[in-house]
């Protein structure tokens, strides 16, 4: 795949998004499905970076790129999340007031419903990946419990699934 | 339009860089408390953006495709600086995570010849999972009250089928979506 291609596809998944991970339903459809570039196992790692590293939401599309191509597509995935931000530029010179509109107000409340949705829907094929035994399973329920009650402690949930992991591997 | 001037002097690109490089990079709590940190500091201490200034790019920041912390920064700084300030934003407050972000991709393949390495890498991708469900019922949780719960489930019940049963693409679904909202009206 080339670099103009990689980063074409990003963006799609980036400029159809609302937030950090609702793009997260079309890269798997083109990059897993479609284009057979990435594993489920590769996407779910790549989630797993884009939560661990510090700043915004959404740079798992990083992640992917360099899957995809290294450094050379991680740099297009960079790209690919920068650019659509900047649309907000037009956006406040000239649409300021359509966005207090109440039909576009519900009309972008219903794209947020439907992208948890799709996020649950796409989660099933990973969630049978990685989900391989009674220890993973095990991680992946309490770190849900957890990060439903303490929402913003991805970091500590990764470091401690990975001692739980190491842990299991330790003792069996 | 650009923010009528409220600072004494007008920060320069190189500060600005700073500034959103240390916010957007050093703010524990995710887009929401990365933007309230930049309320703090650039509305109420350095009075480099006026409260008019920050509402709008808030407010349009979440209607803005991609990562809204992200339009918050291009819309905020281009009040600031216009687009010199909003590339200076935007690049402060995603490169430097986007560098780690490279660097943990390759550490991920560079561990995977470790026995060890793979079961706490294993690890992490069941916590992945637990991170995509928590996701969804964040983005889905604001809109189960008394008002909104039919059309919540409604739309997204359909949603999930339809990606997982039809042959329906991700865009197309949303695409749906949009045009639903639309014409059922999801209260505020």
């Amino acid at each position: 795949m080339s670099l103009l291609m990689l980063y074409l596809l990003l963006a799609k998944a980036t400029v159809t998004s609302f937030s950090g991970t609702t793009s997260f339903p079309v890269i798997r459809h083109d990059f897993v499905e479609h284009y057979h570039q990435l594993t489920d196992r590769q996407l779910n790692a790549a989630i797993v970076a884009g939560q661990a590293a510090p700043g915004p939401n959404g740079l798992y599309i990083v992640s992917v790129g360099y899957f995809v191509a290294g450094v050379p597509g991680g740099c297009a995935g960079m790209l690919a999340v920068i650019t659509p931000p900047f649309l907000i530029i037009p956006m406040l010179q000239f649409l300021g007031r359509w966005a207090d509109k109440p039909r576009v107000q519900s009309a972008l409340r219903a794209v947020t419903i439907a992208a948890a949705g799709l996020v649950l829907s796409t989660m099933l094929p990973l969630a049978r990946d990685a989900l391989n035994g009674p220890l993973p399973l095990a991680i992946a329920v309490a770190s849900f419990a957890f990060l439903l009650v303490k929402q913003q402690s991805t970091v500590l949930v990764i470091a401690a699934a990975a001692l739980a992991g190491l842990a299991g591997q330790l003792l069996s | 339009m650009l923010d009528e001037p409220v600072a004494v002097e007008r920060p320069t690109l190189y500060r600005i860089f700073l500034t959103y490089l240390r916010l957007a990079n050093l703010t524990f709590g995710g887009g929401d408390a990365i933007m309230a940190a930049i309320h703090t500091e650039l509305v109420t201490a350095r009075k480099w953006l006026s409260q008019e200034g920050y509402a709008i790019s808030y407010a349009l920041a979440r209607i803005t495709p991609g990562t809204n912390v992200l339009a918050f920064c291009a819309g905020s700084a281009w009040k600031i600086r216009a687009w010199p300030g909003a590339i200076a934003a935007v690049l402060a407050a995603s490169v430097p995570a986007g560098v780690v972000v490279i660097l943990l991709t390759a550490g991920y393949g560079a561990l995977q010849s470790s026995a060890a390495a793979r079961a706490a890498i294993a690890g992490t991708l069941a916590a992945s999972v637990a991170m995509m469900g928590t996701a969804a019922c964040n983005l889905l949780r604001p809109y189960l009250d008394r008002r909104r719960w039919v059309p919540a489930v409604v739309i997204a019940g359909t949603s999930f089928g339809l990606l997982q049963w039809s042959a329906m693409t991700p865009i197309g679904v949303l695409g749906l979506a949009a045009v639903t909202g639309i014409i059922w009206r999801i209260p505020e």
